[in-house]
């Protein structure tokens, strides 16, 4: 799922000022399963931000709703009246909720409330890790299941770095060397022959450097 | 053309060699260093690192400007900064300024650099590098096909870490640099001389070192302190604390300088004769001057 965590309240305050009548915009989908962005945080930084309103002398009047998915026309059309009541949407969804409605509603401002972060996993209640950076050439099938372009900071697809170490990585002390869980797991399995050979350089066409991806998918069109 | 840098030559000929560090300072002007290396005495080439520890000179201008003192550089390129477009580019350009070596590496982290709210690239790995520089080398051809005009005559080197674990992976990897290419391995500095041992047999066994030749590094403390922050901060880096204890026990900064080369005397003694070491690699941490005393020191 989309990972995203809650912007802080200074920073939301300084994007709405100048506004009054604010719709903070949650969504029901991944943003709500991390704790970011569903009807529960919509309460929660909606109150936050009215006191910090009536603290900074800012007249913010918020007004709450949440959505089942900010990424869906059909859920956003639902908010369209509510939208049309307010100077100004915070949307609590991922950064592509807060396009689709800034899109769908072209003369309204539209703010992000959250930081988009990864595509990942709840490891353990209230730990996400990423997993995934949706390169559009899945590899995983090489490595043992576990992605050296998302979890190993120099996206090495031959094996660890020198500094790789057996219980951490070398960027960061708390966060494990991808390289020595792939090296684990496939030898596990019985599949570390993998590892001898040279994988020759990816074709990151089909990622983010291609250009912004479009998927179409002619037997769902009508 | 394949090669015919002299560090390639004596390597082929069977000679020890002596390769030393030069790291490129934030200057626009990098003589000075030029002059001192130029003033070792028998080193065969001199690598010039790629930003290690943050933005310096170049080491495409660095390697330019030993060569224009005399000296043969080994040009290092790391995959964090550049692209394969801008990799093959700057390799093509240093070919015909007359740069001969080049050593083929992932690079450390920005996060380990001084810049580490900067973007990276890796878009090709290290071994990657080493296969593409091979490619162009022997067959001519870039990674997307174009012929290369002319000769692109490079001798190619990789970096390992000797106490990389585990072991099984260390050598499937070490193994890998050198069937994409590598015909030269410098290693990450030596204090553990136990733990290289136990390296270059598990690598002499799968027959690495017959088909490249291992360059053991060492590198000269100035201070405990400084070895203490490299061993915090660079986990390539294996420096165990009987180094440090020994290092604070020297004295006075001059005695700790002292005791620095000491160590490397020390571990050129144990490692210069095992089978399979090619040379010594002496690290320099950016204190060039101090290679001429590792080199008068251990005899080399």
């Amino acid at each position: 799922m989309i990972v995203a965590e809650r912007k802080k309240i200074p920073e939301l305050v300084e994007m709405l000022k100048g506004h009054k009548k604010i719709l903070v915009l949650g969504c029901g989908t991944c943003v709500t399963v991390c704790l970011a962005g569903g009807e529960r945080e919509v309460s929660i930084i909606s109150s936050a931000l009215r006191i910090a309103s009536r603290n900074s002398g800012y007249d913010f009047e918020i007004d709450e709703m949440t959505i089942e998915r900010q990424c869906d026309n059909v859920f956003i059309e639902q908010a369209a009246e509510a939208i049309a009541k307010h100077d100004v949407v915070l949307s609590l969804g991922c950064g592509a909720g807060v396009q689709a409605i800034a899109e769908r509603y072209s003369e309204k401002p539209v703010y992000a409330g959250l930081n988009t972060s990864f595509l990942g996993v709840l490891e353990e209640r209230g730990v996400w890790t990423e997993k995934c950076s949706a390169c559009g050439s899945c590899v995983l099938h090489k490595y043992g299941g576990i992605c050296p372009i998302t979890r190993c900071a120099k996206h090495m697809l031959n094996g660890p770095c020198g500094g790789s170490r057996e219980d951490r990585c070398e960027v960061r002390p708390d966060r494990p060397c991808a390289w020595q869980l792939i090296y684990r797991r496939l030898k596990g399995i019985g599949e570390l022959d993998r590892l001898k050979n040279i994988e020759a350089v990816k074709d990151w066409s089909t990622s983010l450097d291609g250009g912004v991806r479009m998927l179409i998918r002619e037997d769902h069109r009508i | 053309m394949k090669h015919n840098s002299n560090l390639a030559k004596r390597i082929e000929a069977g000679d020890f060699v002596l390769t030393a560090e030069f790291l490129p300072r934030a200057s626009a002007d990098n003589s000075s260093a030029g002059a001192t290396i130029s003033s070792m005495s028998n080193v065969t080439a001199v690598n010039v690192s790629d930003n290690p520890y943050g933005p310096v000179m170049s080491s495409l201008a660095g390697s330019v400007i030993l060569r224009n003192a005399g000296v043969e550089p080994v040009y290092q390129i790391i995959t964090r900064d550049r692209n394969r477009i801008a990799i093959q580019s700057d390799l093509l350009g240093a070919a015909c300024l007359g740069i001969r070596n080049v050593l083929c590496l992932s690079g450390h982290h920005q996060a380990l650099t001084g810049s580490p709210d900067s973007s990276n690239v890796y878009d090709i790995d290290s071994i990657q590098l080493i296969a593409a520089v091979r490619q162009m080398r022997d067959q001519g051809i870039l990674l997307n096909g174009t012929k290369i005009e002319g000769d692109f005559p490079m001798f190619i080197g990789a970096v390992a870490n000797p106490f990389m674990k585990p072991m099984e992976l260390n050598v499937i990897r070490l193994k890998k640099k050198v069937e994409a290419g590598a015909e030269f391995i410098q290693t990450q500095a030596i204090f553990d001389v136990e733990g290289f041992k136990e390296w270059i047999e598990a690598a002499q066994k799968e027959g690495i070192t017959e088909k490249a030749a291992i360059i053991a590094g060492i590198l000269p403390f100035r201070s405990a302190v400084e070895a203490e922050n490299k061993r915090d901060k660079y986990m390539d880096m294996s420096i165990p604390d009987q180094v440090i204890e020994r290092m604070n026990s020297a004295g006075d900064e001059e005695a700790q300088r002292k005791e620095g080369i000491s160590i490397c005397v020390e571990v050129v003694k144990e490692i210069k004769g095992l089978d399979g070491v090619k040379g010594i690699h002496i690290l320099s941490g950016g204190r060039e001057s101090s290679i001429s005393e590792v080199i008068a020191e251990a005899g080399l």
